[in-house]
């Protein structure tokens, strides 16, 4: 390592702590030492030399000597306390003092050391403050005045020569002009320092996606980061005044506005998140989405000066959390989907329960009856009656598993059809047939309609003729008594439609869209008017889309319901499967107010 | 005099079951399958014990139960509820509806038989 190197960092280490972080600081500190140091102990080495050549000093020269040395200590002081100011004013003193008493011991105001005085305020410039300059000057001009007035002293037979006043001179001039450089190099550490500084903040500018704008109280921008033009497409400057309020989205304003008058008025900083537009390259003909942005906004701290009065302005941070929201929105979806389907598994599982347990009821109840036949007094035709009764419950048992079975295979993808050709017109008339007694036994007229030329169809015959009973058997179910059902079979380009009306109790509009959901009954929960597991729709509606056939049904509250049921004439060609069914509601008028007795007959 | 005990029930066979049973341990029974019916049996015959369905066409068992229960002539009348709900948190709605007990489907008949006499003490076979 060099000597220079090492002086250069031993001068650094003599720079107090608290400059340190601040370069520029650290650099006039360094200024104010290095000088100091050198010069003083320049000034010490002549001491040797003066005793060799001029034996032992005077009281004065000693007094000289120590005076010269005093820079060493002002450096010294700075170096331990920091306190640059003070310590420049110090060294100002001295070096007025100095000047002074030279001055006066070789002429006074005219003594060649007098210009030096000129060097005072602008060893102060150095320190680029204010007040130490203005003190420095000060004291120059005090020193001046002091020799000009006591005029000169002790050795007044001091000849001035041109010689030690142009000594006097040149060595304040030599003296003046290191200041100068001293000042131009820190200067220049100055502006390298702003760049530093410039650049770094380029770097933020450039890569940052956040867009950083300052705003008024009342919303308006004043300055808009250059992200802006990523984030909105628009560049920064469209932005200023309204530009930004004017994208935001209508409904999100209010929350906007408020957002950045709170952050203005309490000294906390806000946040809110609100949509904004974003623009879109003129020959996008798709309108300009919104996107949502989240901001944070604070106060910024009033400038030195400003009073207290002055409206603070906010600066915010805005940044893109579209897909934040996407991805919140999708969660929460999903955890309604599964609410929902929770729900639907309680309800299912409550049904199935109820279900169950109405014809285990009499099972149970009659078997018990049966086998205490002794203590109950049961005569034969009674017995005979149980095991009918037992036997009537168990086959209604058995249905109900069968349907949850069946649907159970029909959601899962496990019901096969075998599609075969017949002539629908006796499946119709075999459904009619069956479904009679229970249409009579519940006063219901029944009427079968179906042209003789209906063709052959092509689809499974057990699923069509299980469509038609679930479809019969709702309608008798939900028709009150002196009510009509009828059925109805035609052809319909290539498809062949059945169509199951009745004048029941219709399906409110809200209830019609659920209505063929896997059990699901209009009205759950106790007040269920009707028994039943409600799975007989959800299985004609699979069993139709089984065939790539089609569902619809048309009601209105009170007034009935019409379920018509498209197959195609042969189901084995375009299958379609999850066709989605077509439920409308039937333009009726005045809607038939049920008599209050009304009585649904069912079957256990 | 026997007892008499209304049954509301809508289930023609479960119906016929707590008929039967309670004939053979020697109550009357009158029964209807409806709920607004069954107000205006209970006021004309004046039944010492219900036996409730729940779930019925038209209006729930515990509609009207509350019904019974604001009627101060009524209200006295015990009110058993024998239903297929019987899912948890059931029977405490079904209590907090106002029925004094509660018993779910399928039935004991040693136990049904023995609420009925709970309420009603023992009677002579027919």
């Amino acid at each position: 390592m060099s000597l220079f190197a090492q002086i250069r960092d031993y001068i650094d280490s003599l720079v107090h702590a608290s400059a340190r972080p601040d370069p520029l600081a650290a650099a006039r500190h360094r200024a104010f030492i290095a000088p100091r140091l050198v010069g003083g102990l320049f000034a010490l080495t002549a001491l040797p030399i003066h005793l060799a050549i001029g034996g032992r000093p005077g009281m004065l020269e000693i007094l000289f000597y120590a005076w010269l040395a005093t820079p060493i200590l002002v450096a010294c002081y700075l170096s331990r306390t920091g306190r640059y100011e003070r310590e420049q004013l110090t060294s100002s003193v001295s070096l007025a003092a100095l000047v002074s008493a030279v001055a006066m011991a070789t002429g006074g105001i005219t003594s060649f050391a007098a210009v030096w005085l000129v060097v005072v305020p602008l060893e102060a410039a150095l320190s680029a403050s204010r007040r130490v300059v203005t003190a420095a000057s000060a004291v120059a001009l005090a020193a001046a005045g002091l020799l000009y007035l006591i005029g000169p002293q002790a050795l007044a037979a001091f000849t001035p020569s041109p010689v030690l006043t142009t000594f006097g001179i040149i060595s304040a001039a030599l003296y003046a002009t290191g200041l100068a450089l001293g000042s131009a190099s820190l200067a220049r550490t100055g502006s390298r320092l702003l760049m530093v500084e410039e650049d770094r903040y380029r770097l933020l500018a450039r890569n940052i996606t956040d867009v950083i704008t300052r705003h008024r109280r009342n919303g308006t921008v004043r300055f808009a980061s250059p992200a802006a033009e990523s984030l909105f497409g628009v560049p920064a400057r469209a932005l200023l005044g309204h530009g930004l309020f004017d994208r935001v989205h209508v409904g999100d304003r209010p929350a906007y506005l408020k957002a950045l008058a709170d952050a203005a008025t309490q000294l906390d900083s806000s946040s809110v998140e609100f949509r904004i537009r974003r623009e879109t390259p003129p020959d996008s003909d798709r309108p300009a989405p919104f996107i949502w942005v989240e901001m944070r906004c604070r106060a910024l701290d009033r400038a030195e000066g400003e009073s207290a009065q002055t409206e603070r302005e906010v600066v915010a941070v805005m940044r893109d959390v579209t897909d934040r929201k996407a991805q919140e929105h999708a969660v929460e979806d999903a955890r309604e989907e599964a609410e929902r389907a929770n729900a639907a598994k309680s309800r299912f599982l409550a049904t199935m329960s109820h279900e169950l347990r109405t014809p285990l009821n009499a099972i149970i109840g009659f078997s018990e009856m049966l086998a205490n036949e002794e203590p109950m007094q049961l005569d034969k035709s009674r017995r005979h009656e149980y095991a009918t009764l037992i036997g009537e419950s168990g086959q209604h048992l058995l249905s109900v598993v069968n349907g949850i079975l069946d649907m159970s295979k029909i959601e899962s993808g496990n019901f096969e059809i075998t599609p075969e050709p017949f002539a629908p017109a006796p499946v119709i008339g075999t459904c009619c047939d069956l479904m009679a007694l229970r249409a009579r036994e519940a006063g219901i007229d029944l009427v079968c309609r179906v042209p003789a030329d209906l063709p052959d169809i092509v689809a499974d015959k057990r699923a069509v003729k299980q469509i038609l009973i679930n479809l019969l058997s709702n309608a008798i179910k939900f028709t009150q008594r002196g009510g009509r059902v009828s059925v109805r079979g035609e052809l319909s380009g290539a498809e062949v439609v059945f169509t199951v009306e009745d004048t029941g109790v219709g399906i409110g509009e809200d209830d019609l869209r659920h209505v063929g959901d896997p059990f699901f009954q209009v009205r759950t929960a106790y007040d269920r008017p009707h028994d039943g597991t409600g799975l007989g729709l959800s299985i004609v509606k699979g069993l139709i889309e089984l065939h790539g056939g089609e569902l619809s049904m048309r009601s209105r509250l009170g007034s009935g319901t019409s379920v018509s049921v498209r197959l195609p004439i042969d189901c084995e060609q375009g299958r379609v499967v999850d066709a989605p069914s077509n439920v409308e509601r039937l333009p009726l008028p005045e809607p038939v107010v049920l008599p209050a007795e009304t009585r649904v007959r069912k079957r256990a | 005099m026997a007892k008499t005990v209304l049954i509301v029930e809508d289930n023609e066979l479960n119906m016929k079951l707590f008929h039967d049973l309670l004939e053979a341990h020697g109550y009357h029974t009158v029964g209807t399958r409806n709920g607004i019916e069954a107000l205006d049996l209970a006021r004309k015959h004046r039944p010492d014990l219900i036996i409730m369905d729940i779930q019925l066409p038209e209006v729930s068992g515990l509609e009207v139960t509350k019904w019974l229960k604001d009627d101060p002539e009524l209200k006295s009348i015990p009110v058993v509820a024998v239903t297929a709900f019987a899912m948890k948190g059931d029977e405490e709605r079904i209590r907090e509806g106002g029925c004094e007990a509660y018993l779910s489907k399928p039935i004991s008949v040693g136990k049904f038989i023995e609420t009925v006499r709970h309420f009603l003490g023992t009677e002579q076979r027919r």
